[in-house]
């Protein structure tokens, strides 16, 4: 293949020089395989993929990008689900895959520092020697990187009492788009001065590359129990953890699972002892000292009785709880079972609401003849409605993207939001028109071109690029719902 | 490389046409491509992606190869044939795969279908001819071979060839030690049982496990003999052909597949219930128990393929639950070092999911202290012949695992196949670590009879 106008062979001699040959890929084929992060719907296959092995390599391999001027996308292990990851035309890929070392433990002061490419289960399970976890436990959690954590401020099922990614950062080391490294990284919890460490969580990878992250660690609980209530139908489980909510309830995690979605992961290799025969079923973590569970498990157990469950099971053992939440997180997954794509929508709603939203989801996709699955943290209002789809029926597609518009659209009705955790992305960029105003996003234009003055990071990602005023005519005028370049 | 930014994927071409005259249904079982939802949940398993961080160089991206090849979207060309070929087909991300692809079988078909389409070079073609089709299926031709490779060895020819041709910067395999020619006898007829008979098993002699690891063999002899039941060698089969299968030649595989159920069929003696047939090698229990998967639908070879997978039993797996009826009483201690560690073969706990039949074995030994050792289902880097033909990432793939066995602190490491067994060996020897390798089935007949080797 001719090699691209931006990068040619001195360039790639320089980077090749800084990374070795191994972190370079360039061919035709290596390249499209890098066209898509979690979320196959985008695919660009970038010019260029490098892979630097630390804080230094990347450094320099970003000025020599800047140099030439070239759109950088930065991918960890690539299972987000917005295309966040997705390169632009013409673009190289910056892949943290090579930075995998946990640099310092320290047990005593409960904080780790690691490099972006470390996968968030690998930290927990070093954390684990010393009694401690890693809260954020995103479902993907045995293959994303602790960097696209940072990216997109994930959660997880445990994020409802321990919160997302960002609770939990004391610091990062970021190299800007220069090649500038800028060490955010501070001693105390509290942040001093501006909340710089906050506001690049969640950038998506527009102000800069994150090569290390220093996280706080979490006590094991002295104790925790999963129990699973079940449900006749979702409808009821819904019900079931408003009134959870309401009744000021503290689990550590509340996760609904419906009739499909446990079909499919009993049916993989996940298989966890999900009663195939309930309509949804509510999973729930529980951990404090044995009094605390108990006290919350009895209430747990009242709450989901008086709302329809009929029966509510505890888990017997270490290992029942283990495989009951690696089920959960196999879902996603496991729908490969069910067609060939899964598009899993991603938006928040007030909890009081969560009945009437999930309903309302169903009926759209019924309406758009689409097959709907439900996993989600429900304790959170966090909604995944999973549909699945072929992606080679472009009629299918054209469904499945207007199924997610109207779920979206009627979320931030309801008074919720366009994204719970897997962040904004190329899929929902368009979406922050429904949330914000020309003004909101203008000012977050501004503090993005604060980071990244040139606009090569993630260019086309997170915040629309053309006016909203533009977007609403052009949906209305050609009800186009794919984001265009 | 579509030509359109965020173009959506349905814009793709369709499958069904071909590019440049490639027979795409032959390069790629398209169907088993879709059930891959791209969630990335594999990647962590994979020892390439391990070594690399290259995206295509794990399940996901050589999947998404495969489907683009397909699709008539990409060329299978040197660059695609080498992830196909980079693979261990460890089988690992089958144990992760929310989905179930069934990735063992797509990348048996994509090796097979580039093997018939891409012809290599004529030196390569040669050569897999003469070990794939004269060698492995016929054992005078095996044992000439092991006796040759032996002479070559002993009197220092292998070192000095070594030596020319990592002068010339080629990164040589280590050649397997063969042993002395009493090592390398057959089985007998039938190996009897000790006292009270339980039964009588069928048991697979193999091909390379003679010449390489005739102890073993005989040492699972005398394990079933300790366990109560007679052992005969299946008689007119050498090879499996699982080597075949995993290496892009299924009509070889087939061919052997064919001989291996009429070796089945003759030992069915007069009406009486099939014996069980014992396999001492993961790779091979792995593949017969697959046997089917090489036969159409409507292939009656596929009906007996099926009925013979329900005879066979991994050693571990046979061993397991009639150890606890028959404990052996002799402790192992003296004969091998303690610690041990039990390191998972990839096709025992990917293919055949058998994880706790081993450590149970073991457990049930007199003697014998068992540590744990890390990432002990991740691929040791051997995966059949790989490491002949790979044999830099070979040793790349085994390095951490050699780690994890010094942070164990064993003595003695514990595996169930042959090419496992090598390429720890190999691995040990270079390291120059005190710690030796050792079979199961040579520490269960130790258990029971007190030898240690013949």
């Amino acid at each position: 293949m001719a090699a691209p106008s931006a990068i040619d062979e001195t360039l790639l001699r320089a980077l090749e020089a800084v990374v070795g040959a191994r972190g370079i890929v360039s061919g035709h084929a290596r390249l499209s395989t890098y066209a898509a992060d979690g979320l196959p719907l985008f695919s660009q296959a970038p010019d260029l993929v490098v892979l630097p092995r630390d804080t230094d390599e990347t450094a320099r391999v970003m000025a020599l990008l800047h140099t030439a001027g070239v759109p950088i996308a930065a991918r960890g292990s690539g299972t987000g689900l917005t295309g966040g990851a997705t390169p632009a035309a013409g673009g190289v890929v910056v892949s943290t895959a090579r930075m995998r070392s946990i640099l310092e433990l320290a047990p005593a002061d409960r904080r780790a520092r690691v490099q972006a490419g470390v996968v968030n289960a690998d930290l927990t399970t070093a954390a684990a020697a010393h009694g401690l976890f890693y809260a954020p436990d995103p479902s993907s959690q045995q293959a994303c990187t602790i960097g696209g954590n940072v990216a997109n401020n994930s959660g997880g099922p445990h994020c409802f009492r321990h919160g997302n990614t960002t609770r939990h950062l004391l610091g990062v080391v970021v190299v800007l788009a220069d090649g500038e490294v800028l060490d955010l990284v501070r001693d105390s919890n509290d942040p001093v001065g501006l909340d710089l460490v906050g506001n690049f969580c969640g950038s998506e990878g527009t102000f800069g590359i994150v090569t290390e992250v220093v996280v706080k660690l979490v006590p094991v609980p002295e104790r925790v129990e999963t129990l699973l209530a079940l449900f006749t139908d979702l409808d009821a489980a819904c019900g079931a953890v408003s009134d959870l909510i309401a009744q000021r309830l503290e689990p550590s995690a509340i996760e609904v699972l419906d009739r499909l979605t446990i079909e499919a992961v009993e049916a993989s290799v996940y298989a966890a002892g999900y009663p195939v025969d309930a309509g949804a079923v509510v999973l729930c973590d529980v951990e404090g000292t044995d009094e605390e569970v108990e006290a919350i498990a009895t209430d747990l157990v009242r709450i989901a009785e008086r709302n329809g469950a009929f029966e509510v099971r505890r888990a017997a053992d270490a290992a029942e709880r283990k495989r009951l939440w690696a089920g959960r997180k196999g879902a996603f997954g496991a729908m490969g079972r069910v067609a060939p794509d899964l598009y899993v929508a991603d938006a928040v709603v007030p909890r009081t609401k969560l009945r009437e939203l999930v309903r309302l989801a169903t009926e759209i996709c019924r309406e758009l003849d689409l097959k709907l699955a439900n996993v989600f943290h429900a304790g959170d209002g966090n909604l995944h409605p999973n549909i699945s789809y072929d992606r080679r029926d472009p009629d299918e597609v054209r469904r499945v993207l207007l199924a997610g518009t109207r779920i979206l659209e009627a979320c931030v009705a309801a008074g919720g939001s366009i994204t719970g955790e897997h962040g904004v992305g190329l899929e929902k960029r368009d979406h922050m028109c429904a949330l914000f105003g020309e003004d909101d996003l203008d000012a977050m234009r501004d503090v993005r071109r604060a980071w990244d003055p040139s606009g090569r990071l993630n260019p086309d990602k997170l915040l629309p690029i053309r006016r909203c005023s533009e977007i609403h005519a052009d949906a209305v005028t050609t009800e186009r719902v794919v984001p265009s370049a | 490389m579509s030509g359109h930014p965020n173009h959506t994927a349905a814009d793709a071409p369709r499958t069904g046409g071909s590019t440049r005259g490639f027979d795409l249904a032959s390069l790629v079982e398209y169907t088993k491509t879709l059930e891959c939802i791209h969630c990335g949940l594999c990647l962590t398993s994979c020892p390439t992606y391990q070594l690399t961080g290259v995206e295509s160089s794990s399940p996901r991206g050589r999947i998404h190869l495969m489907r683009s090849v397909a699709e008539g979207d990409l060329e299978p060309d040197a660059e695609y044939a080498d992830e196909m070929d980079f693979c261990l087909l460890c089988r690992h991300c089958e144990t992760a795969c929310p989905a179930g692809v069934e990735f063992g079988a797509l990348m048996e078909h994509a090796r097979s279908g580039l093997t018939e389409q891409m012809p290599r070079p004529p030196l390569a073609r040669a050569l897999r001819w003469i070990g794939f089709r004269f060698v492995l299926p016929r054992r005078r031709v095996l044992d000439l071979a092991g006796a040759a490779l032996r002479a070559v060895q002993i009197t220092g020819v292998e070192r000095i060839g070594r030596w020319l041709l990592a002068r010339a910067g080629s990164v040589v395999p280590t050649s397997p030690r063969v042993p002395k020619g009493r090592a390398r006898r057959r089985l007998e007829p039938s190996t009897p049982a000790d006292g009270a008979a339980r039964g009588a098993v069928d048991v697979l002699e193999g091909c390379v496990m003679p010449v390489l690891f005739g102890r073993v063999n005989r040492a699972t002899g005398r394990s079933l003999a300790g366990l109560g039941y007679e052992s005969r060698p299946l008689a007119g089969v050498t090879c499996c052909g699982s080597l075949h299968a995993h290496n892009g030649d299924l009509d070889g595989a087939r061919t052997l597949a064919r001989r291996m159920l009429a070796a089945a069929r003759a030992t069915e003696r007069d009406g009486s219930d099939p014996l069980p047939l014992v396999v001492n090698s993961a790779g091979c229990s792995a593949h017969l128990k697959e046997l089917h998967h090489l036969f159409d639908p409507d292939d009656p070879d596929r009906a007996a393929a099926e009925e013979l997978a329900a005879r066979v039993y991994d050693f571990t797996e046979f061993a397991a639950p009639r150890l606890r009826r028959r404990p052996p009483e002799r402790s192992i201690e003296g004969a091998w070092k303690g610690p041990f560690a039990y390191d998972d073969p990839c096709h025992l706990c990917h293919a055949q999911q058998i994880r706790t039949p081993p450590r149970d074995v073991l457990a049930a030994l007199p003697g014998l202290e068992l540590v744990p050792l890390e990432n002990s289902e991740g691929c040791c880097g051997s995966a059949g012949i790989y490491s002949v033909l790979r044999p830099a990432d070979s040793a790349a793939v085994l390095e951490p695992k050699l780690d994890a066995l010094e942070r164990s602190g064993a003595r003695t490491l514990v595996t169930a196949n042959p090419g496992c067994h090598l390429q720890w060996q190999a691995g040990i020897e270079r390291r120059g670590l005190d710690v030796r390798v050792v079979h199961v089935a040579e520490l269960v007949a130790r258990a029971y009879d007190g030898r240690t080797t013949e």
